[in-house]
């Protein structure tokens, strides 16, 4: 057995050398590289970190795959509630009758135009402005991953063109802007798995 | 529009899944769900138990999706949610104690007969050693150990999810690791 104490002779502790390996925090670093005792504890310190390594692959592989029935039964199970939003009021011709649309339609609508654009996946939709009132003026900002080979400002100008024409055939609302962040350009190729 | 979910970053299906994308939420269970499993198994030691905690962190983690400040971060906070459902479901099993014997499935942690010090020596990698040893660690330190190296939690994050000081979990941290050091080493 090679620790018989949790303090060694040189004063130091294996729980300082615990978290040094967690921290890199050590009030003395350059005793680490001349004391035996403190190397010999690093050296099984690091074993023991290998080992639980080894564990987490283990463990995963038992987990099985993200795809596998497990997850798609509990997926089934979990029932998640729409996101409406807030509700957007349309005109109607007939004063009696109360149309709306939910703010959520109107954002999956913009994920939906920009992921068909190649190469083009959409994040985060914001609609700012008082969507709530008719006429207002709204901002559309959108966040957007591009697959690496796409000309991206191309892409961008094209999807911010299909936008527009979207959102004033499918809404009412007052666009004032159309700004489009590029978040990540992906370096993976497509449909590969 | 699946195999480019598939490839995006966390931050985009994160941010995709807050506005309601159910299939971006989807894509994120697929691509962490395995983790959470096997987080929720070593922490409960029960197979059962552990898709009822990633069923019910799935939930929480739709529900409160758009409270992310971080989306990037999502890998990590799905990791803690489960972390912190395994702990809440040990403590209700411990309150419960003769609910759980009725589970009749064996915890992850139980060491097959005959897997002794002898027969784990043999075993090159010393997974079954260190599985051994960690289900005789005090079930404190075990948890701190495993949040840590399987749920990659810091130690601030730790002492939250079990409600103690950030110096204790460096404490039982320490002593687990020193534990398991003495016992795998013996064996070797």
């Amino acid at each position: 057995m090679s620790m018989p104490n949790d303090t060694f002779e040189c004063g130091h502790t294996l729980e300082e050398l615990s978290l040094y390996l967690d921290t890199g925090e050590f009030p003395d670093p350059p005793h680490l590289e001349s004391c035996p005792e403190c190397r010999n504890g690093l050296d099984s310190l690091r074993r023991l970190s290998a080992a639980g390594d080894e564990l987490f692959a283990s463990d995963l592989a038992a987990a099985g795959s993200g795809t596998d029935d497990w997850l798609k039964d509990i997926l089934a199970n979990l029932a998640l509630e729409l996101r409406p939003g807030r509700s957007i009021p349309l005109s109607s011709d007939d004063p009696a009758d109360t149309l709306s649309e939910t703010e959520g339609s109107i954002v999956a609508l913009v994920r939906s135009v920009a992921d068909s654009q190649p190469g083009a996946v959409a994040g985060k939709v914001r609609l700012e402005g008082d969507v709530t009132v008719p006429g207002s003026p709204v901002a559309v900002r959108l966040d957007l991953a591009v697959l690496f080979g796409h000309a991206l400002m191309a892409s961008a100008a094209s999807l911010r063109q299909d936008l527009a024409e979207a959102l004033a055939r499918h809404t009412e609302l007052n666009i004032s802007a159309i700004d489009i962040t590029i978040t990540d350009v992906i370096d993976a190729p497509r449909e590969e798995s | 529009m699946r195999d480019q979910l598939d490839v995006v970053p966390d931050a985009i299906l994160a941010g995709r899944a807050a506005d309601g994308d159910t299939a971006a939420f989807e894509s994120l269970a697929r691509r962490y769900g395995p983790h959470m499993r096997a987080a929720a198994r070593r922490l409960t030691g029960s197979y059962a138990d552990a898709d009822d905690v990633v069923q019910e962190v799935l939930v929480q983690a739709w529900q409160q999706l758009d409270t992310l400040r971080e989306p990037a971060a999502v890998k990590g906070w799905l990791l803690r949610l489960t972390g912190s459902r395994s702990i809440d479901l040990l403590r209700r099993r411990r309150n419960h104690a003769s609910l759980t014997t009725a589970d009749g499935e064996a915890p992850a942690d139980t060491v097959s007969p005959g897997a002794g010090p002898e027969t784990a020596a043999v075993a090159s990698a010393g997974i079954d050693s260190l599985k051994a040893a960690l289900s005789a660690l005090p079930e404190e330190q075990r948890r701190c150990w495993i949040l840590k190296e399987i749920n990659g939690q810091s130690y601030e994050e730790i002492a939250r999810t079990l409600n103690i000081s950030p110096a204790s979990v460096r404490g039982r941290l320490a002593r687990a690791r020193i534990t398991l050091v003495r016992e795998m080493e013996d064996w070797r």
